[in-house]
């Protein structure tokens, strides 16, 4: 391996800018490290430059453990956005600049220098000033700059951000040239997906700190495993569905799309589906649908673009038979997108206003456990104030799903066993006296996950994990995966001893730890820390919240009686932190 | 035949017509004032005045003390610049005002105040007596004065283009290999050199003009401690308008031709810099 980043964090004034983040990049490879701006991807390049320390993990460069080593010891390239020449030199003394410094003989200088320039095509350019060139020109001398002095590593910092689109393309061309040509191990950080494509061997998606996913550019379209990934990589409509023994539904609606994908199945719940535009297929009827019918809808509005037609078309047949997974309009209709070929144009000619039915050609489901939040409170007001929660107000919108508000009376009912599970998502309650007991309801009549908010909360900095029992582990970890995509803290996983234990059982909770963390990491791609601790565990996690406010627990459980019995004081304890309960019988 | 263009940014002829006429006004005419009056006196009397010994140490010691004060400057003003641009500490803002004060002051009281520090019986200059060293009274005052008025010029110069040499630079040329003080050399200093030349400059050509302070500390003594400001004054005591006038010519002449000087320098430096296109 070229680059080995070994869970890497950075925080800058105590919040995560870099969040755990392992990767590996193989010799030879091109990475690129695609997100939105502040998603901590040029930290990241910094930090394997160099140029900024880590608070925490390993960097290694083929094989040597360089975290502590300086930038100018790295032996790495690094190309900046804005070029970063030294204005005052000519080209030729900015491109020996690197061989300067290490005393290499002027010959043999001269000799590299005409190399690097035939290699980005600026021959003759040597006695030119930085000023007295392009922008492209620029970044050109930039990249043979950097290579000088034959680095293992090239890093590019968005490198094509200042170009034009036409320069930009014949530069973007010339870097993979370099590249295929000279074999180096390359990361180039940007924030623009097109440009990820046409360069990257694997890309990897952050954001909020967090490396997302990392995989080849046409897995990570088709497949993607979150809904940040499915949406910041092209477009996609992500809709509800609900993931039955027979296969997807949507409201009533089966969905007979070819190449479904299944996730496990079990118990009946709902599920996040991405629908890509190019994969929506519109006809006159029904019966002239290729692919599996998904709703009625009208054409709102269509952008000719060229080669393709994008268009948004209304749902119309409402919620019964197609949910969009946004946040809901008040008439409960949405608008999903949809691109269209010039053949397709041809043979079913639209205008805005013109009713359509609506089919699925392909749809994939994302393995995210948390697909929308569902507010449950006695009075209206309470359940109108709950959802305004700012923590959930903040992972919905991060999320782009929805919060649905429920009044129910009493939360006393348990549903009689065997009948149909009337609720969708994550089910969301004010903490209280009474909300262990709501929990244990909630779980009963059918809930997989209760998030349970106090009144007013810290934004959380550290996520505790922590399961009662093996069962619910493998949903414990899905949760806590999925949740921490949306939220910038670190991820603590509590393994937690019973008192007296012997000391033959350490190795074992020990193993336990690594374990868990090997399974979030491989399964999920969640990077966690893990702590162990012995003793009780209601005291131990308890214990550890009181230790600051900024804190969330996800609390993994296969019984819901353990909830009143044992840890009814997490509930009660005053102010209280948001706790997430997940629930997997055996 | 060329065609008149209307210009993007009116008001050019008002303008000019301004800048010649307060130019000629205010600065040539006074000059020419100075050749004229020089020119009408007796052309022996002048070049007795202009040359004589007393004279011509006043020169040396002028242009000497203003050269050093400048290069003083030069080096400790960058080095407070760069702490003000490149370091956050409590009191920054208050140093930064502190730096403007010698702009503040009459330059009478920065030569009472300088005296009465580094006077043979003053708070500093006491505990320097014992060991033989005079600052009041000798060359080495009017170097402190000349320094103490010169230095916001370089800092406030210097400030500005250090805070615009991009951080990129020095990762970039940190990653490249270069050490510290390489990177300091090459890159940072070369980049800010324009703007230290113009501080340096201004502070040269105020340190030249100086007359205020440094008469305080001076002592005055002719042939050792006498500048030349100084003895174009005593001149005029004398009602020696001529010799005053052939004194003044000569440092303009002198001043003249060193600012140009640095000033060529610095143009060619920035050509380097910022390239031949425009």
């Amino acid at each position: 391996m070229s680059i080995t980043l070994d869970q890497v964090t950075k925080r800058y004034q105590g919040s995560p800018v870099v969040n755990d983040v392992s990767l590996n990049v193989g010799d030879g490879e091109f990475y690129v490290l695609l997100g939105p701006s502040g998603s901590g991807k040029s930290t990241l390049l910094r930090s394997i430059a160099g140029l900024t320390g880590v608070d925490h993990g390993r960097i290694s460069l083929h094989g040597r453990d360089v975290t502590h080593v300086s930038a100018r010891d790295r032996g790495v390239g690094l190309v900046f956005q804005n070029y970063a020449l030294f204005r005052h030199m000519s080209v030729a003394d900015n491109i020996e600049f690197a061989l300067r410094v290490r005393r290499m003989k002027a010959a043999d200088r001269r000799e590299r220098r005409k190399e690097l320039l035939r290699l980005v095509a600026l021959e003759g350019m040597d006695d030119r000033l930085p000023t007295q060139l392009s922008g492209g020109q620029q970044q050109r001398v930039a990249v043979a700059r950097a290579l000088a002095h034959k680095p293992e590593v090239l890093l590019l910092d968005e490198p094509f951000g200042a170009l034009d689109a036409k320069i930009r393309e014949e530069l973007r061309r010339t870097i993979r040239q370099v590249q295929r040509e000279l074999g180096i191990t390359t990361v180039l950080v940007t924030h623009d997906q097109e440009e990820a494509f046409a360069l990257a061997d694997r890309i990897g998606v952050m954001n909020l700190g967090r490396l997302l996913e990392s995989d080849k550019p046409d897995e990570l379209y088709a497949r993607p495993a979150t809904r940040f990934v499915a949406t910041f990589l092209g477009a996609a409509n992500l809709l509800l569905a609900r993931q039955t023994s027979e296969g997807i539904r949507f409201g009533t609606t089966p969905v007979n799309a070819r190449a479904v994908e299944r996730v496990d199945t079990g118990r009946e719940h709902e599920v996040v589906a991405v629908l890509r535009p190019e994969e929506v297929e519109l006809a006159p009827t029904r019966e002239q649908l290729q692919a599996g019918y998904l709703a009625q809808g009208q054409v709102e509005e269509i952008v000719f673009t060229g080669a393709i037609e994008r268009m948004r078309v209304r749902l119309q047949s409402g919620a019964e038979e197609a949910q969009l997974a946004g946040p809901a309009g008040d008439s409960g209709t949405a608008l999903i997108e949809v691109t269209r070929t010039q053949p397709e144009q041809r043979a079913f000619p639209l205008a805005p206003g013109h009713p359509v039915f609506i089919g699925v050609r392909r749809i994939h489901v994302l393995p995210t456990p948390l697909s929308s939040f569902s507010v449950f409170a006695a009075e209206e007001a309470d359940a109108k104030k709950l959802s305004q929660h700012p923590l959930l107000a903040g992972l919905a919108a991060g999320m782009k799903t929805r919060v649905s508000v429920r009044v129910d009376a009493t939360l006393d009912t348990v549903r009689a066993p065997g009948s149909k599970p009337d609720l969708a998502g994550v089910a969301v309650i004010a903490a209280g006296p009474e909300s262990a007991r709501q929990v244990q309801v909630l779980l009963q009549r059918g809930a997989g996950e209760v998030l349970v908010l106090p009144e007013t909360v810290v934004a959380p900095q550290r996520i505790l994990i922590h399961w009662v029992d093996e069962t619910p582990r493998r949903a414990t970890l899905a949760v806590s995966a999925s949740l921490l995509r949306h939220v910038p803290a670190e991820a603590v996983y509590v393994g937690i001893l019973p008192e007296g234990a012997s000391e033959a059982a350490r190795p074992q909770g020990v193993r336990t730890l690594l374990d868990a963390r090997s399974e979030a990491q491989a399964v999920h791609g969640l990077e966690m820390r893990t702590e162990l601790r012995v003793g009780d565990v209601v005291e131990q996690l308890a214990g550890q919240l009181a230790e600051s406010p900024d804190q969330l627990l996800i609390l993994g459980v296969s019984n819901t009686e353990v909830l009143t019995e044992r840890f009814n004081r997490l509930f009660t304890a005053s102010p209280g932190w948001p706790m997430l309960i997940v629930y997997r019988s055996a | 035949m060329a065609f008149r263009q209307p210009s993007i940014l009116p008001g050019f002829g008002l303008t000019f017509g301004f800048t010649t006429f307060f130019l000629g006004a205010i600065v040539l005419l006074p000059l020419t004032a100075l050749v004229v009056r020089t020119a009408m006196t007796d052309w022996n009397h002048v070049l007795e005045v202009v040359f004589s010994a007393r004279a011509l140490a006043s020169y040396r010691l002028s242009f000497g003390a203003s050269l050093l004060a400048a290069s003083i400057n030069a080096v400790f003003g960058f080095i407070i610049a760069w702490t003000l641009v490149r370091y956050d500490f409590p009191g920054r803002k208050i140093i930064d005002a502190l730096i403007d004060m010698p702009f503040a002051l009459p330059t009478a009281v920065s030569g009472i105040a300088l005296t009465a520090v580094f006077a043979h019986n003053g708070w500093f200059g006491q505990y320097l007596e014992p060991f033989g060293i005079k600052i009041a009274y000798t060359w080495i005052g009017i170097v402190i004065a000349l320094t103490l008025i010169g230095l916001p010029f370089v800092v406030r110069s210097v400030q500005p283009a250090l805070a615009e040499v991009q951080r990129d630079l020095e990762d970039a040329a940190e990653t490249l290999g270069a050490g510290r003080f390489y990177v300091f050399r090459r890159i940072i200093l070369p980049t800010v050199l324009p703007a230290l030349a113009t501080g340096f400059t201004m502070a040269f050509a105020r340190a030249v003009g100086e007359y205020g302070s440094v008469i305080f500390i001076a002592g005055n003594l002719p042939l050792k401690t006498e500048i030349t400001p100084l003895l174009i004054v005593i001149r005029l005591e004398e009602f020696d308008y001529g010799g005053a006038a052939a004194l003044g010519f000569v440092m303009l002449l002198i001043s003249f031709v060193m600012l140009l000087t640095i000033n060529l320098l610095q143009a060619w430096g920035r050509r380097r810099l910022v390239g031949d296109r425009r």
